[in-house]
């Protein structure tokens, strides 16, 4: 578990604070996701847990300890560390880039080596294609799996990210995410994740802190809690106008519950059941009935406006503008 | 070149011998393979000594930027004192002998500015975020020193180290102007007896080992990073 027990951040020469009284706490295998405007101080906040920056006042324990209870070099040793510019290091092969911090260790040969297979079998990459390679001769996402095992090389159990995912395109920033969040489900590390992208966030998090300027924390909760009740129109508005969207993107439409479909079902819409409410209300809309019908465990269910309405708390599907997405 | 051709030689310009083989070929152990030792003893040592001062002081002032602007301007002046004038001040101060010591010190005092400047210029090309990523994963400034940054700053310090020594090499012709051996004396000594055949070969055969030891440190830099001669296809 890490604790944030009222750090402050004060740069030498400067009034204010980067990071102000900062309280929080991320619980053991969570992704905990820290994310803000530029400016927030979210990526300071994480280099202050393995002290590549030192707190101004306060404390930060891990699993009870305060973190200066040993050296700065010997606690980076214990955290994993990702970065979004990666950092590899152009001289060393990506085994050696991945044995890094085991051979700092001081690991045997032979361990390094199982170890760095094992790693790139985890992140996709085919170890006798990559393990002697350059990292030039990778393409960006293939460097940021790369940099993602190497943070995971000496199994820390806690991990680093800076927008670990943020230097390639769209497309494979989404495929990395799944395939980490896939991977999180195995090694349930705690990890601290920064992004300055609202989506991101609410795909990752288990929580999410929302930082806002000057290093003051505006919201510390789940993603669903923070789109439903977000605590301030700071953070209503970094959230975005469709927190209500949002929201449904958080649950997949096999996982609602669904009133058995009566009779005959044929003309209805048909909706895949790992499609997330979000598309399928989208769906829903577009094909211009009022219901369609979601196949679950061998049922047919029904699926309407009411019951994504009653998904939502039995408000409404647009509860702050008052307008009814079910007429 | 063939006897043939040299007699053609002869003809047609008319004068005396351009090159005297037979003196070549007599005097080659005695005075030419000393000459070529000797040449190369002093810019070897020279270039030693040199990249012995070169790399702290640079490393030094890529750390603390302070004192990089007066390091430059010292190693500025120095190299841009003639040669001839430096050899003339050297042995003028009390204590120094005429000698390859001298020489020597002349010839480290003018490849500090390029060695330091471009073990500076190495250091400051290594990427900002690999030294985070190093810094972040625990190694200690002395690892990050020693197995990040001064690898990757290397092939530009050898690059320096290249134009340092061809420099050298040539500067090192005039030491002999203060008896400090080398195959500048094969060419003072054909200026003072009127001899060029002495003169070519010591032009020639310093030229040469420029050439040869600028080849032999590129294939060096280029052994040194692997890693760039791996580009994606």
């Amino acid at each position: 578990m890490i604790e944030f027990k009222a750090v402050s951040k004060t740069y030498p020469g400067s009034e204010k604070p980067v990071v102000n009284d900062l309280s929080f706490e991320v619980l053991d295998g969570e992704i905990c996701v820290l994310v803000g405007p530029s400016g927030c101080g979210k990526t300071t906040s994480m280099r202050m847990i393995n002290r590549l920056i030192e707190v101004t006042e306060g404390e930060i324990l891990i699993d009870g300890d305060p973190n200066t209870a040993m050296s700065g070099t010997q606690l980076r040793r214990k955290i994993g560390y990702a970065i979004q510019q990666i950092g590899l290091f152009p001289h060393r092969t990506i085994a050696d880039n991945i044995g890094t911090v085991p051979n700092l260790l001081g690991w045997d040969k032979s361990r390094i080596k199982t170890r760095v297979d094992e790693l790139l079998d985890t992140v996709g990459l085919a170890p006798d294609d990559y393990r002697d390679r350059y990292p030039a001769e990778l393409s960006g996402g293939q460097q940021q799996r790369v940099g993602v095992a190497r943070a995971l090389a000496a199994d820390p159990p806690i991990m680093l990210m800076d927008e670990p995912f943020g230097a390639v395109d769209p497309i494979t920033r989404e495929g990395l995410q799944d395939e980490f969040l896939r991977i999180q489900q195995d090694i349930r590390k705690t990890i601290v994740f920064v992004t300055h992208d609202i989506d991101e966030a609410i795909k990752m998090g288990d929580k999410i802190a929302i930082l806002k300027q000057g290093g003051v924390l505006a919201q510390y909760d789940t993603p669903a809690n923070i789109l439903a009740q977000p605590a301030s129109e700071f953070v209503s508005s970094f959230v975005g106008g469709d927190r209500v969207l949002k929201r449904l993107s958080l649950t997949r439409v096999g996982e609602m519950d669904l009133e058995p479909a009566n009779g005959d079902t044929d003309d209805l819409l048909r909706i895949n059941e790992g499609l997330s409410v979000k598309d399928a209300l989208s769906e829903l809309i577009g094909s211009g009935y009022s219901r369609a019908v979601v196949e679950k465990d061998g049922d047919n269910r029904l699926l309407t406006f009411d019951a994504i309405e009653e998904l939502m708390g039995g408000t409404s599907v647009e509860p702050s503008n008052g307008g009814g997405a079910s007429a | 070149m063939s006897g043939q051709a040299l007699l053609l030689l002869q003809d047609l310009t008319g004068g005396p011998e351009i090159l005297d083989w037979e003196w070549l070929r007599e005097n080659f152990w005695e005075d030419i393979v000393p000459a070529i030792q000797g040449h190369i003893f002093l810019s070897f040592i020279s270039v030693a000594i040199a990249l012995a001062i070169a790399l702290p002081v640079g490393i030094l002032s890529a750390r603390f930027r302070k004192i990089y602007p007066p390091v430059t301007a010292v190693t500025g002046i120095l190299y841009s004192i003639p040669s001839l004038a430096l050899f003339s001040i050297l042995i003028s101060l009390p204590g120094v002998a005429l000698g390859p010591t001298p020489v020597i010190v002349a010839l480290v005092a003018y490849s500090l500015l390029i060695l330091i400047r471009n073990t500076v210029a190495g250091l400051d090309s290594v990427p900002p975020e690999t030294i985070d990523a190093a810094r972040g994963m625990g190694l200690t400034n002395r690892q990050i020193l020693f197995r990040v940054e001064l690898p990757l700053a290397l092939p530009i310090i050898v690059a320096g180290i290249r134009i340092a020594t061809v420099t050298i090499i040539g500067i090192a012709t005039i030491g002999a102007y203060i008896n400090g051996g080398g195959l500048g004396k094969l060419i003072f000594d054909g200026i003072n007896r009127q001899f060029p055949t002495m003169i070519i070969a010591g032009a020639v055969l310093a030229t040469v080992l420029a050439i040869l030891a600028d080849l032999l440190l590129l294939g060096l830099e280029r052994y040194l990073r692997p890693w760039a001669r791996a580009r994606r296809a």
